[in-house]
């Protein structure tokens, strides 16, 4: 909510954390340092952090899907996908705890299969480079997509294979 | 909530001093460097001898030609690069090589003369990605601990960033380089190779007044060039062009110069390459930039980083030509951190590669 006469912006609290923290991929300002340090350092809590919010890591993934199929539905291209920009809200009483998707900065509107399949594929390079052998974490995303895009998904996925294709220095074996 | 992760380096101090050659040659310009690696864990450059092949305006090198090159130069500057050092062959630990990405034919001319040596002197051999090169010798100079990596080179374009032994590929370019689109347009206006068309083009661009409206092609993390490659060219077509820079009679002040286009292209390409570094810093949460590769010693490219860095409180490393662009210590310092974890390349597989991705290489030297 804006409102530029009387100069208020309102934004909503969202009471959670973002899905990369929950998925181990570290917190967002911790500071790695290497050298020859003898005392092992303590990995923080990972798995369990999800316990509190009452998911499974593959509820969290069909809840991605989901969530990005109904925005892709709408013809909203988000334009920045990460595990950053998503965050799960803590379970109420009355809700169970769910997915919401921030920073619509660089998002606009498009019809295009193509503006969709480009929205997956950085968050598929994302979820590779932050949260590395997350392979079938993002297969099951894809999965919970397909299913919610009903008819829509077969050319995006066509789309999506052609997306991954492109770049430099790709071995071309076969 | 800023933590710190401390994780152990699995490279331990040498009990003894490293001596390593590390020979570059994927491209026009060919490198000999000598690195020892001393036993209270400091790193010292002992000689860096670069030749580049410089071919005229308007041109640009021949894989055939700059093969030659690389082999009439190899044996002069690999001598300099040993006297320089005051080494012999013998003391050396190991000799490595550049095994790809680049050209085919210079690559492969300087492996057969890195085999040789291997051969002659009985050293064992190390081949080297030559981006993880960058990278490395990059971190060593800086002292950047665990940066985003921004590789800008003539062949290259990638944002990198580090992660459970791996260099990972956030976004790329999806056709040509950066270096590549500088140095094509450099060849378009006939701007001189001499010390490189994208120095030439930098100067050019700071007498640029004018920014023309190029297209803006950021893809998800990657971007695109050879559109805004083919619209800068279209403007030397344009009416309003004057290609000596200077007003003819009747002009109004609506004209065109070379530097303008100069400045715009720069201008264009670079806020695409902050903007790609950015997300990838806001994605890792990391404060430090790293900028690699001969594209990265563009004074103006670094001087964008910085504001973008500075207004997320982090701060650019980059360094000058000596590393930036292509050298053999680079290829050295690299070869000889994996030599140190047990690698070597059996004479049998010490061929070259064309294609060959920063994301293949085992980083063995890094927790």
């Amino acid at each position: 909510m804006v409102d530029a006469a009387q100069g208020v912006l309102g934004i909503e609290w969202i009471d959670g954390k973002s899905i990369r923290f929950l998925l181990g991929g570290g917190e967002e300002d911790a500071v790695i340092e290497e050298g020859d340090y003898e005392d092992e350092a303590e990995q923080e809590e990972e798995e369990d952090s999800l316990a509190e919010y009452k998911v499974s890591r593959d509820e969290v993934m069909r809840m991605i899907g989901t969530e990005i199929a109904k925005m892709h539905l709408a013809d909203i291209i988000h334009g920045d996908l990460t595990t950053s920009n998503m965050m799960l809200r803590r379970p109420t009483a009355s809700t169970p705890s769910h997915l919401v998707l921030i920073d619509f900065g660089l998002a606009y509107t498009s019809t295009l299969v193509e503006d969709k399949a480009v929205d997956l594929y950085v968050l598929e390079r994302a979820f590779a480079s932050t949260h590395p052998d997350s392979e079938p974490l993002f297969a099951s995303v894809l999965l919970a997509y397909g299913k919610k895009m009903g008819k829509e998904w077969a050319p995006v996925s066509k789309r999506l294979d052609e997306v991954r294709l492109r770049g430099r220095k790709r071995s071309m074996v076969g | 909530m800023p933590g710190i992760v401390r994780r152990r380096s699995p490279l331990r101090v040498p009990e003894k001093p490293y001596v390593a050659l590390g020979l570059e040659g994927s491209a026009n310009k060919l490198g000999a460097g000598i690195i020892k690696h001393d036993v209270d864990g400091s790193t010292t450059v002992l000689s860096n001898v670069r030749h580049t092949y410089i071919t005229p305006p308007g041109e640009g090198f021949l894989p055939r030609d700059t093969a030659k090159h690389h082999r009439d130069w190899a044996l002069t500057v690999i001598n300099d690069a040993l006297h320089k050092a005051g080494v012999s062959m013998h003391d050396l630990d190991c000799i490595c090589f550049t095994k790809g990405p680049g050209m085919g034919a210079p690559l492969s001319s300087v492996a057969l003369v890195a085999r040789t040596l291997s051969l002659l002197f009985n050293k064992p051999l190390v081949g080297v990605n030559h981006c993880v090169g960058h990278i490395e010798m990059g971190r060593q100079i800086t002292g950047a601990q665990n940066p985003v990596v921004l590789y800008v080179s003539g062949g290259n374009t990638q944002v990198i960033a580090y992660s459970q032994q791996r260099y990972r590929i956030f976004g790329e370019t999806l056709d040509i380089a950066v270096g590549n689109c500088l140095d094509r347009f450099a060849r378009v206006i006939n701007l001189s190779n001499d010390p490189s068309p994208g120095y030439n083009i930098e100067q050019e661009a700071k007498k640029g007044k004018r920014l023309v409206p190029l297209p803006y092609t950021t893809k998800g993390m990657d971007v695109s060039l050879s559109g805004i490659l083919t619209s800068t060219e279209a403007y030397t077509l344009d009416k309003r062009f004057r290609p000596d820079g200077k007003p003819r009679e009747g002009d109004a002040d609506d004209i065109i110069t070379p530097q303008d286009l100069c400045f715009s292209l720069q201008e264009t390409v670079f806020a695409m390459l902050v903007e790609i570094t950015e997300r990838a810093m806001a994605h890792i949460g990391s404060k430090e930039v790293l900028i690699v590769g001969g594209v990265g010693c563009n004074e103006r490219l670094q001087d964008m980083m910085g504001i973008m860095a500075q207004e997320r409180g982090g701060n650019v490393f980059a360094t000058d030509e000596r590393f930036c662009i292509d050298n053999g210590i680079m290829i050295a310092q690299a070869g000889l951190l994996s030599y140190r974890m047990g690698y070597q390349t059996p004479l049998g597989k010490t061929t070259t590669t064309q294609r060959f991705r920063t994301d293949e290489v085992h980083v063995a030297w890094r927790a």
